[in-house]
């Protein structure tokens, strides 16, 4: 591994030395430093949390009478309070079936049969875990959070591509925004909007709208030159640009970010629903404090459902020309399944069907005088289906899913949990004990303890600031040793130090035995056409799936403490560290490859001497991300007994401690942020 | 457009370009001034990193004219024909249409002209992916405002008049180049506009495709006779199509003139190793290389070919005929001679 010059090139042996030095330099400075003194000095702490507790109070107090709240944000909480209700009372109000067909159909016109099954079964499922309403309730949550986000996000992103200054200006927010722990602006959110679940939206739409602006920008700017110069031609206004150029032929990029702004709010339900967004999240949570394990899976099963379906009908929604319906409706192809004998009365079946539903739109055109409309025959058809829905409920009144209809999966699950407690949490091997709960206690003695002694006792403060400092300088030079050093300094102002050193050797602990899995496995994979292809939806299922609902089972298994926690980070964050080692490898050039098998290397010496060599800036990406994820779970693992500045923010949250919950918040940022660069950089720097 | 049909040289001009500047760069303006005559652009170029496009360009274009820009890749002609409708702006110089200065009209009177004078067929066809060939045709209309069902019906017209009828509702990817380049040509056609910048509008289309075209040009232009500015890297072609050709290059117009000006009298050797291959039959007129009658000819009962014929047209009667043969002009009057060896040795540029 080479050095790269920081400021000006070292003579090649300091280069290669310096860096031991560096640590030699700091274990004397350890050893030196008196250990009473290890702890960042108390009197040094900003103190921050008296004024802000202060400040809030005082809002509380006098919400009324202060202007900014009395005309502004008051009157936008009450307004997206109504649109959440009218769209709840909307999603309830629809008989079930309605609920079923509208997802059958929307499926079946965005992406076929599969999709119609998965739209109309969805809800189905949901229904018979008794989920019907929390489900809903969730997706009215989503329908207006995701709404506000288009409703903001498209302009903005308009203007950040119409300005070079708009979009230089947004770039950094957007990036804060996205790596910002959530549960920083959860407190700020909650004071400024606190009624009812407005804040849970609001930080919902927070946390959502970045990919809408950012691919509505770029969207836009991909707009093919050609195009526009004719249109610019032929005296188009500005307006007349945008809106008959520029906005429909940047919809694909459009509607994937309405998909990204959807699978990201979708991943806030849990977090939002700890202040008060009730739902799907809410049922996660209440049976996470209660332990029902079968209960939480359930709740996990539906979000993920909803997850899945609202992926795949909004992926469906890019791909698919909104003049077009008709014939995505009109068109299925026979079945691969069909016996060919079958198929000309199945085209001919179609064909009669396709005329059949052609005649509503015809019917239409004929009446309004309007051709175009023969067009739109498939939204013509969904409105009558809407229709028909509407009439069938006022004649049978179907109402909601039926109490009756009830299929549980919370009884083997518990089952299967207490199995699991009985027989795996401790089993006797002659004289040695095996199974979860010794290894969680061999996790907590061996590995988390010491480390934790290390940071908080062993090494005295100033030497993990210059240490820090130091790796910020060798992964990415001068600036950001400042940085880095800056960043952890900061963390002791704010009086979070204690938390933040345990914090910190949980993530080092979730950190290690994360990529000891993720990257053999993403090694396996790079090589196995076979693992990569099993290991995808596994992954992908462990990306979607609420972490809390990997919870329960494990704090079961593991007890309550740091350990189950740091699985549920290790599962969280495993995929990134695999797909990226994957892609990784995968990606290297291969003539490369080529070149190492005719000097006559084996596979495993191509492998270890080519491949990952230069597929390392890729994993290193993947270890970026791993770490960001660990570091999201962070707050998680402190409510189940990770302790640590989760716990502290929690707390803050919670008991509405607001100026306890802000300093933690900041810590996890100053981590994050630090973390961040230094990973980043080691990447870039491997890249270049 | 017919090289029958040239423009009456008294009618004022309908375009003039007025020593047209335009350079890339990041000061422009500064470049421009410092700039000396003897200064090449390659060496501007070398010196300040500034692109000189287009150089000191002056012209004009008479109503119902065709005048072709001819010039090989990178001479300037997509920025000239660009700065005619203010796609890019020229760094210096002024464009008239009608007498009026492009340059000095604000944003709005320069989106009128747009709108009601203008209309522009480009190289890449330059469609609108997501409209159908009717709402590409109709676009003009449509921001100029006409109503909905007076546009369609206009562009369905001119979708006939290019002989795609029955395509209307398919989408220009669904169409070959050809095609689409006719749908390109019919959306010019919609605005009815006064004048028709062409871009290259057929060097993406295969040989036999771009004839055909080529003479659908020709077609309409000899009922419409729009005002039109024809860029082309095609000799050939700017011979076919314009009654006037400029041959640019580095930025300047080395040569202006009708196809037989050039081919006779090309101004440098620039100019001549175009002409060498030129198709001369088609180009030079008899009137071109007659002689004056010897005194005491008797043109009775002898053959006579138009002044304006072109070669190509009088070789069967020279080809018959052992004598000479009368050149007439238009009122029937005797102007010249001509015979089987001149135009021989016209033909192979002797
Ligand atoms: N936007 C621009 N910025 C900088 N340089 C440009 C720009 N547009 C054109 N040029 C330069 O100006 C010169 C003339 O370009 P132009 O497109 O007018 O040539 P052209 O004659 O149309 O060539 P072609 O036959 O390839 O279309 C080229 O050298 C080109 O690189
Ligand atoms: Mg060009």
């Amino acid at each position: 591994m080479t050095t790269r010059p920081l400021a000006r090139p070292w003579p090649a042996p300091l280069q290669r030395y310096a860096p031991w030095a560096v640590v030699a330099g700091l274990f004397a400075l350890a050893a030196v430093w008196p250990a009473d003194a290890a702890q960042f000095p108390a009197a040094w702490n900003l103190g921050l949390r008296a004024p802000i507790d202060e400040f809030q109070s005082a809002v509380i107090a006098n919400r009324e009478t202060i202007p900014v709240f009395q005309y502004f944000f008051d009157p936008l909480s009450d307004l997206i309070d109504v649109g959440l209700r009218w769209a709840e009372d909307f999603l309830l109000a629809t008989p079930w079936i309605g609920v079923v067909g509208t997802g059958a159909l929307l499926g079946y016109l965005l992406g076929g049969t599969r999709l119609a099954l998965l739209g109309g079964l969805s809800p189905v499922i949901t229904g018979l875990f008794g989920l019907w309403e929390p489900t809903l309730q969730t997706l009215a949550l989503m329908i207006v959070a995701v709404g506000l986000a288009v409703l903001i996000g498209l302009p903005l992103g308009v203007l950040a591509a119409a300005s070079d200054r708009v979009d230089r200006a947004l770039r950094p927010v957007l990036d804060g925004m996205q790596t910002m722990p959530t549960f920083v602006y959860l407190i700020p959110v909650l004071l400024v909007f606190g009624i009812a679940r407005v804040p849970a939206v609001v930080a919902t739409l927070i946390y959502a709208v970045p990919p809408m602006i950012r691919l509505t920008s770029l969207g836009l700017r991909e707009v093919s030159p050609p195009a526009l110069e004719a249109a610019r031609a032929f005296g188009s206004t500005r307006w007349q640009l945008l809106v008959k150029v520029q906005l429909p032929l940047a919809l694909p990029a459009i509607m994937a970010g309405v998909n990204q702004t959807i699978m990201m709010a979708l991943s806030m339900i849990v977090i939002a629903a700890l202040i008060g967004a009730g739902g799907l999240g809410r049922e996660v949570l209440v049976s996470l404090q209660r332990l029902q394990v079968g209960k939480a899976l359930e709740a996990g099963l539906a979000i993920v459902l909803l997850a899945i379906v609202l992926d795949r009908l909004s992926e469906g929604l890019s791909r698919i020309d909104l003049t077009d319906l008709g014939r995505a409706l009109l068109a299925p192809a026979a079945p691969r399944w069909l016996p060919a004998r079958w198929e000309p009365a199945w085209l001919a079946a179609a064909r009669v069907l396709r005329r059949a539903a052609a005649m509503p739109a015809q019917w239409l055109a004929a009446l309004t005088r309007r051709p175009e409309i023969e067009r739109y025959a498939g939204l013509v058809n969904l409105g009558l289906a809407v229709l028909a829905l509407v009439l069938v409920d006022l004649l049978f009144n179907v109402g909601t899913f039926p109490e009756s209809w009830r299929w549980y999966l919370r009884q083997p699950t518990d089952a299967l949990v207490l199995w699991l407690r009985d027989n795996v949490f401790e089993i006797q091997l002659g004289a040695l004990t095996v199974g979860t709960g010794p290894l969680s206690d061999f996790v907590t003695l061996y590995l988390l303890n010491p480390l934790r002694s290390l940071f908080t006792t062993f090494l005295p403060w100033p030497v993990v600031v210059l240490g820090a400092a130091a790796l910020g300088g060798w992964a990415g030079g001068g600036r950001l040793a400042l940085l880095a050093g800056a960043g952890v300094f900061a963390i002791g102002l704010l009086g979070m130090w204690p938390f933040a050193m345990d914090t910190l050797s949980q993530i080092l602990v979730t950190m290690l035995i994360t990529c000891l899995i993720a990257l053999p496995l993403g090694v396996w994979s790079s090589q196995n056409n076979a693992v990569r292809d099993f290991l995808r939806p596994v992954l992908d299922f462990l990306q979607t799936i609420p972490s809390f609902v990997f919870l329960v089972p494990v704090i079961m298994l593991f007890n309550i403490g740091r350990v189950p926690g740091l699985i549920a980070a290790v599962l969280y964050a495993i995929a990134p560290g695999v797909k990226l080692t994957d892609l990784g490898i995968r990606g290297v050039a291969g003539e490369a490859v080529e070149a190492a098998h005719a000097f006559g290397a084996t596979r495993a010496q191509t492998l270890a001497g080519v491949q990952v060599p230069m597929a390392l800036a890729s994993i290193l990406l993947g270890v970026n991300q791993m770490i960001m994820m660990v570091l999201a779970m962070v707050v998680i693992a402190g409510m189940v007994g990770g302790a640590g500045l989760g716990l502290e923010a929690v707390n803050g949250l919670v008991r509405s401690e607001t100026g306890r919950g802000l300093e933690a918040g900041l810590a996890i940022v100053l981590l994050a942020v630090t973390m961040d660069r230094i990973t980043q950089a080691w990447a870039a720097r491997r890249q270049g | 457009m017919t090289p029958g049909h040239t423009a009456n040289a008294s009618t004022p001009a309908k375009i003039a370009g007025r020593d047209i500047w335009k350079i890339f760069g990041r000061t422009p303006e500064r470049v421009l001034e410092r700039l000396t005559p003897e200064q090449t652009s390659a060496q501007i170029l070398e010196q300040t990193g500034h692109m000189v496009a287009v150089r000191q360009v002056s012209f004009d274009v008479r109503a119902g004219e065709t005048f072709v820009v001819m010039g090989l890749s990178g001479s300037g002609k997509s920025t000239l024909v660009r700065c005619l409708c203010r796609l890019t702006d020229p760094t210096r110089g002024a464009v008239l249409i009608d007498g009026q200065d492009l340059l000095q009209l604000a944003e709005a009177e320069l989106r009128a002209v747009r709108r009601h004078k203008l209309a522009m067929v480009f190289q890449n066809f330059g469609l609108f992916p997501h409209r159908r060939v009717i709402d590409n045709v109709a676009y003009g209309l449509e921001v100029r405002g006409v109503k909905r069902a007076e546009r369609l019906e206009r562009a369905r017209q001119m979708i006939e008049l290019v002989g795609l009828r029955g395509w209307d509702q398919h989408f220009p990817k669904q169409l070959s180049g050809g095609m689409q380049q006719r749908v390109g040509l019919a959306r010019a056609l919609a605005v009815d506009p006064e004048i028709v910048l062409f871009d290259e509008p057929f060097s993406a289309l295969d040989p036999l495709i771009r004839r055909e075209m080529q003479d659908e040009l020709l077609r309409l232009q000899a009922t419409m006779h729009k005002t039109s500015v024809f860029i082309t890297h095609d000799f050939a072609e700017a011979l076919k199509l314009g009654d006037r050709v400029a041959i640019m290059r580095n930025g300047q117009f080395v040569q202006v003139g009708t196809p037989e000006e050039l081919v006779l009298n090309p101004a440098n050797d620039y100019v001549a190793a175009f002409t060498k291959d030129a198709p001369r039959g088609k180009v030079v007129s008899a009137a071109a290389i007659m002689t004056p009658c010897p005194p005491g000819f008797d043109p009775d009962g002898q053959p006579a070919v138009r002044a304006d014929a072109r070669l190509e047209d009088c070789l069967a009667l020279v080809a018959a005929h052992d004598g000479p043969v009368c050149v007439r002009d238009e009122a029937g009057a005797l102007a010249g001679l001509v015979d089987r060896l001149s135009v021989m040795k016209a033909l192979i540029a002797a």
